[in-house]
């Protein structure tokens, strides 16, 4: 029974590090209809820079945080003006494939810029552990669920009140007649890559706290990729809480089925959620008209 | 000078080329590939196989991903069965090279059934995730079927004897390479003058009107997935002889890439930018390292250590620079290079 509620426990935190990923892909699909698949390396490359700051200034965990978050923002209004930006109008293909080329070079620049060790982000906070009852959890990843609900709770008011997030809505509604209605798609489109990459920051400082800093981090994004699936690629916040979801089928299944299966039980829920529901369990069905 | 291009007849519409000259330098070309192996030394050699190798790989993607419109990351998935479908009976089991090529096509074909059928309800984005989980769903298996194809160990394979030809020298084997690279081109190109090519296409462009024509689309999509396999299945197969030795290692993911990537940098759809892009993606690491070369010992120095690395970040800018200005791919740049040379100093 403690073994089944340790599992559980650390299945919450992990998931709600692939719940804030999967956020960051839904945002980007919601705002701009492509799946962005450099989420993964986005979450990496902000966690090898705050790995960074807090080598070079030690005992400031506020600055190691608000220094990679100004990163995290400057990559992504970076790589939406640089990179996303000219590809607008083209082919979906031809978007996606972009993003799988910035998600290779970014995966290869963590490993030319730093270095292929395993590191341990130290910033003096989030590795004390705290028991409930028999549990022990460290308060990183207390921390994590809580800033996933935190999360939730701001994309929904954001969403709903937030002028900005109703622009985005009625671009991801209909990106044509939001124009004509005066709002600028390039600009939501910057404001979803912006956040999105903050998201991806966030949750790669907590993957980087709980566990370490590697040039694998960035599996966390095609661990991510499954909870999207599940929650729909265009409902933010249906892809938050499968994140949770996810995490703790996947530490079940390796847990009590095969150790080696925890890295796979993501893709088979893929699959076994496509085959029965081709957008995701809630995902609005597309219908198409000739 | 040829005014124009004309095609009277249906015979004249789907022929192979009507152009002699295309013929004439396609055999010459071949002739010269076939003779190549008694004159290039070890190290360049070994490029000629593999731009034939990749070129097979990257064909049997294009039926999928050019020729029909299916994107598909889990390219890399094809190739490893294919390479172990290979080397499992004949390396283990020590059955005949000719059982293990079968294999290495039939045994990719047959799953990728399994991994078309649930994809015949996806589309593009959805299909390129469900082809990237059972990619990794594939290392997967083979890693845990230890008692089959030895788990993380691998499988060394040796040079085959095929139909008591030995192709245990590196002059025979590209000539192994060079066949089945060639005849895969020619088959690639019959499908797509054939019905089930046409039907490729149409899939491909708009399959709702694809299907208001009577084009039954799970049929044709399967057969796509299945001849795709097919071929990935062969050229993983030869991948794996090259190395010599079958293992997940060999086969990283990255191979999905460089494949998208041959496709996009030779022009999506065309069979000729495939070829193309082949040659280009292949020899690209090297010109970069003798580029890397002229700028100093130094920059070299980077090039060995951090080789990997290097290519990836050169695929990447390359698909992302191609799509960016020149979305047709080389093709695109060979048919203006052309156009400019018939009708110059006229534009058009």
């Amino acid at each position: 029974m403690q073994y089944l509620v340790d599992l559980v426990v650390s299945g919450i935190a992990v998931g709600a590090i692939y719940g804030l990923v999967a956020m960051g892909f839904a945002l980007i699909y919601k705002a701009t209809g492509l799946v962005n698949f450099a989420q993964g390396e986005m979450a990496m490359v902000i966690a090898y820079i705050a790995w960074t700051i807090a080598g070079t200034v030690p005992g400031h965990p506020w600055l190691v945080v608000g220094g990679a978050l100004v990163a995290a923002l400057l990559l992504g209004l970076v790589i939406e003006r640089l990179i996303m930006r000219p590809m607008l109008g083209e082919p979906v293909f031809a978007t996606v494939m972009v993003t799988i080329a910035l998600a290779v070079i970014l995966r290869s620049l963590v490993l030319l810029v730093w270095d292929p060790y395993p590191h341990a982000l130290d910033i003096g906070v989030g590795r004390d552990v705290i028991h409930f009852g028999g549990t022990g959890v460290r308060s990183a990843q207390v921390a994590v669920m809580a800033t996933l609900l935190a999360t939730c709770a701001v994309m929904w008011a954001f969403f709903r009140f937030s002028r900005i997030g109703k622009a985005m809505r009625a671009v991801a509604a209909d990106e044509r007649t939001a124009q004509l209605m005066g709002i600028s798609a390039a600009r939501i489109h910057a404001v979803a890559w912006v956040g999105s990459s903050l998201i991806a920051g966030i949750a790669g400082i907590f993957f980087a706290l709980i566990y370490d800093v590697s040039p694998n981090l960035y599996h966390v994004g095609l661990k991510a990729f499954p909870a999207t699936i599940l929650g729909g690629l265009d409902s933010v916040l249906g892809s938050g809480l499968s994140g949770v979801v996810l995490g703790v089928a996947e530490n079940l299944a390796g847990g009590y089925l095969a150790p080696s299966l925890k890295e796979i039980t993501g893709f088979a829920v893929i699959i076994a959620v496509l085959m029965v529901r081709p957008f995701g369990l809630f995902g609005e069905r597309e219908i198409e008209r000739v | 000078m040829r005014s124009g291009h004309y095609k009277e007849s249906v015979p004249s519409l789907i022929v192979l080329s009507d152009s002699t000259a295309v013929w004439v330098w396609g055999g010459i070309l071949v002739l010269a590939m076939a003779m190549a192996p008694y004159f290039l030394n070890a190290y360049l050699l070994s490029f000629l196989v593999l731009i034939l190798i990749t070129g097979t790989g990257a064909l049997g993607l294009h039926v999928l991903t050019g020729c029909t419109g299916l994107i598909s990351l889990g390219h890399v998935g094809f190739l490893l069965l294919g390479a172990y479908a290979y080397a499992v009976p004949v390396a283990k089991f020590g059955a005949p090279p000719l059982i293990g090529f079968l294999s290495a096509g039939v045994v990719p074909a047959l799953v990728s059934i399994v991994v078309g059928v649930p994809s015949l309800r996806l589309k593009g984005l959805y299909l390129a995730i469900t082809t990237l989980a059972f990619a990794f769903i594939i290392s997967h298996v083979v890693l845990s079927m230890s008692w089959l194809t030895n788990g993380a160990r691998g499988l060394p394979v040796m040079r085959p004897e095929l139909l008591g030809i030995d192709f245990e020298s590196d002059a025979r084997f590209a000539h192994l390479c060079l066949v089945v690279a060639v005849a895969t081109l020619f088959a690639v190109l019959n499908i797509q003058r054939s019905r089930v090519g046409r039907a490729f296409v149409a899939v491909r462009d708009n399959d709702i009107a694809a299907r208001t024509m009577g084009i039954n689309l799970q049929a044709y999509k399967l057969r796509a997935f299945m001849t795709s396999a097919f071929i990935s299945g062969i050229a993983g197969a030869l991948f794996g002889i090259y190395l010599s030795f079958v293992s997940v290692e060999g086969f990283p993911f990255l191979m999905s890439i460089e494949a998208l990537a041959i496709l996009i940098v030779g022009g999506l759809g065309s069979t000729a930018g495939v070829v193309l892009g082949t040659v280009l993606i292949v020899l690209l690491p090297e010109v970069a390292r003798i580029a890397l070369g002229m700028l100093g010992p130094q920059a070299e120095m980077l090039f060995s250590t951090a080789a990997h690395e290097l290519r990836t970040v050169l695929y990447g800018l390359v698909i992302i620079l191609f799509l960016r200005f020149e979305p047709r791919g080389l093709v695109g740049v060979w048919r203006d290079v052309k156009r400019l040379w018939v009708n110059w100093p006229l534009r058009h």
